[in-house]
C-alpha cells in the first residue's frame, strides 16, 4: 500500500541520485522499510459475560427499558443472547407504509426533481425574456417619446408666450382707451375685452365670407375660361 | 571474525549494568523547557507588572470590545445586509487538502489498495466531520496538487477541479457523492450504529439545490453518466496538460472501478441488512415488501 508509493518515490530519488552524484553514495536501508501505522481503536465493551436483559413483566423495570427502541439496542449489543426476535428489528407493515408515504412526499424521485428544476428554470427564463422584451420595446419607443415631450414643452412655452403677449396687448389697448392702467380684474376691462372679442369674431366672419366668395369665383372663372377657350 | 557478533554489543552491556531509570536520573533535553514569564517579580517584572501607567489599562476597567467611547461603534453603524442570512443552515464541507491526504498515505494511515471512503478517512483520524453542525461531508482541495503522487480510488462529497486533475493524473479515480445527514452520521461512526440494532437505511437523494451538482460529469458526480465522465476526464487531461493514464490496463482496475450504488452507504452492505456485532453475523430481511422498499 504505502510501499508502492514509497517504491515509486525511492525509485525517483535513486534516478536523481545516480544522475547527480558519484558512485560512492549508498542508499540507507531505512528508506526501504515499510512505513505502516495503525490506529488504536477504543476497546469495544460488549459485556457479553454479564448481559443485562431487563425483565419485561416486572413493574420495577423502568418504562423506557420496555420499548422497541431499547430492544433493538439490546439485540445490537448482545445478539441472540438478548432473547429478542430479530424479525421485530425491521419496521412492521403499517410503519413501512407510513415510511413509504413520507418518503414519497418529502423525497421525490430523481426524474421528478429534474423535471421540477427544468420547469422552474424555464419559467424564470421566460420571465426574464418577457421583461427584457418589454424593456427593449420601451427603449425603441424612447426617441419618439422624447421628441414628443420636447415638442409639447416647446408648445406650452409658446402658448404661454402668446398668452402673455395677448394680455400685454389688451392691457395697452385698455390703457389707450381709458387713459390709465386698468386692473385686469376690473369690470370695465372685462367688458372691453368682450367687445374686442366680438369685433374680432365679426371680422373673422367677414374674412371667411370673402374667402368663400373668392373661392367660388375663382373656380368658376377658370372653367369658364377653359370652356370658352 | 569467525564467531558471530552479539546483536547490540557494548550498548546492551551498558544498558544492563546501568541503574534503573527513576525521576532522579531524568532530565529534560536542553532547550525543551522554556521558563514561564512571571509577572510582579524582580526588577523588570515587578513595579506595574506590565500593566502600563494608571488609567483603565492598569486598573483593568476597560470597556467591552468594540466600544468607541460613546460614539456609535463600527459594528452598529454599518447597516445590516443579508450576507450572513441563513449562514447556520448552509451546508458545510470539511476541507481535505491533497497535501494532508499524501501525508496520511505516506504514514500508512490510509490504505491505498482499498477504495478510500469517508469512513476510512475518519478511522485514520485524517478529518473530523460533525454532521450535527451542518457538515455534509468532506471537500477535496488542490493544495499540494503538485506533490501528490498516489493512485487511489477516493470518494468525497465535493472536489475542486485541480484536485480532480491531480488524482486522475496519477491514475486514480475520484467520485463525488451525496450523504444525507443521517447517512453521514452512520458513515462516520459505523460501529455505534451497528450496536443500535437498526437495519441499515437507504441513502436519500440530494435535494433540488444539489442534484445538478451531482449530475455533472465535470464534478464526477455519482449520478452522472459514465460516458460523459470519461469525456470529462479526457477534457480535463487536455486542459491541465497531462496524459490520462489508462485505468483498464491497471492491475488494480477492479479496485479502482468499485463504486457504491446510489442507495448504498457501505461497500458490501446493502440497505435493509442488520449487522449483529457480538456474533459477527448479518441478518437480511425476507419479506417482499421490505425487500421492495429497501431496493427501490
Amino acid at each position: 500500500m504505502a510501499a508502492s508509493v514509497l517504491c515509486r518515490r525511492t525509485a525517483a530519488l535513486c534516478r536523481t541520485l545516480t544522475g547527480m552524484s558519484s558512485s560512492k553514495t549508498v542508499l540507507p536501508s531505512s528508506w526501504l522499510l515499510l512505513q505502516t501505522a495503525s490506529y488504536n481503536p477504543k476497546p469495544l465493551k460488549l459485556n457479553l459475560h454479564e448481559p443485562y436483559v431487563p425483565d419485561k413483566d416486572s413493574e420495577k423495570t423502568p418504562e423506557w427499558q420496555k420499548t422497541a427502541r431499547y430492544d433493538r439496542k439490546l439485540f445490537g449489543r448482545y445478539g441472540s443472547a438478548s432473547g429478542i426476535d430479530p424479525a421485530s428489528l425491521w419496521p412492521s407493515h403499517e410503519q413501512l407504509d407510513k415510511m413509504i408515504a413520507e418518503e414519497n412526499e418529502w423525497h421525490p424521485p430523481l426524474k421528478v426533481m429534474l423535471k421540477n428544476i427544468k420547469d422552474r428554470e424555464k419559467q424564470e427564463a421566460e420571465q426574464r425574456l418577457a421583461k427584457e422584451k418589454l424593456i427593449a420595446a420601451n427603449m425603441a419607443k424612447m426617441p419618439k417619446m422624447v421628441a414628443d415631450w420636447r415638442r409639447e414643452k416647446s408648445e406650452t412655452k409658446q402658448k404661454l408666450k402668446e398668452e402673455k403677449a395677448r394680455r400685454a396687448k389688451l392691457l395697452s389697448e385698455a390703457r389707450e382707451r381709458f387713459g390709465y392702467t386698468v386692473d385686469p380684474r376690473n369690470k370695465k376691462f372685462v367688458e372691453m375685452v368682450a367687445e374686442i372679442e366680438k369685433e374680432e369674431k365679426k371680422k373673422k366672419k367677414l374674412m371667411k365670407r370673402r374667402l368663400k366668395e373668392n373661392q367660388v369665383a375663382a373656380p368658376v372663372t377658370p372653367p369658364a375660361a377653359s370652356s370658352s377657350s | 571474525m569467525s564467531f558471530p557478533k552479539k546483536p547490540g554489543g557494548k550498548a546492551l552491556d551498558v544498558l544492563q549494568s546501568l541503574p534503573r531509570i527513576t525521576l532522579a536520573n531524568l532530565r529534560p533535553e536542553p532547550g525543551a523547557k522554556q521558563l514561564e514569564r512571571r509577572r510582579g517579580r524582580g526588577q523588570h517584572g515587578g513595579n506595574r507588572s506590565g500593566r502600563g501607567h494608571k488609567g483603565e489599562r492598569q486598573r483593568g476597567t476597560r470597556p467591552r470590545l468594540g466600544f468607541e467611547g460613546g460614539q456609535t461603534p463600527f459594528y452598529l453603524a454599518i447597516p445590516k445586509y443579508g450576507y450572513n442570512e441563513g449562514h447556520s443552515r448552509r451546508p458545510q464541507y470539511q476541507p481535505l487538502s491533497l497535501k494532508r491526504l499524501q501525508y496520511l498515505i505516506d504514514l500508512g494511515r490510509v490504505d491505498t489498495t482499498q477504495p478510500i471512503d469517508l469512513t476510512q478517512l475518519v478511522n485514520a483520524r485524517g478529518v473530523t466531520v460533525q454532521p450535527l453542525k451542518r457538515d455534509f461531508g468532506v471537500q477535496l482541495i488542490d493544495e499540494g496538487a503538485d506533490i501528490f503522487a498516489a493512485k487511489i480510488n477516493i470518494e468525497v462529497q465535493r472536489a475542486s477541479e485541480g484536485a480532480i486533475a491531480a488524482i486522475e493524473r496519477n491514475g486514480g479515480v475520484i467520485t463525488t457523492s451525496f450523504y444525507d445527514p443521517i447517512s453521514l452520521g452512520i458513515l462516520i461512526k459505523p460501529v455505534p450504529f451497528f450496536l443500535r440494532g437498526q437495519p441499515i437505511p437507504k441513502r436519500m437523494l440530494p435535494g433540488e439545490d444539489m442534484v445538478l451538482y451531482y449530475q455533472d460529469a465535470e464534478k464526477r458526480g455519482y449520478l452522472a453518466n459514465l460516458e460523459k465522465i470519461q469525456q470529462a476526464r479526457l477534457a480535463l487531461a487536455q486542459k491541465y496538460g497531462y496524459i490520462l493514464p489508462d485505468i483498464s490496463k491497471d492491475e488494480l482496475y477492479h479496485m479502482l472501478s468499485m463504486r457504491k450504488d446510489v442507495r448504498q452507504i457501505f461497500f458490501g452492505l446493502s440497505p435493509g441488512w442488520v449487522v449483529n456485532m457480538p456474533e459477527k453475523k448479518i441478518l437480511k430481511p425476507t419479506d417482499e415488501k421490505l425487500l421492495k422498499y429497501y431496493s427501490s
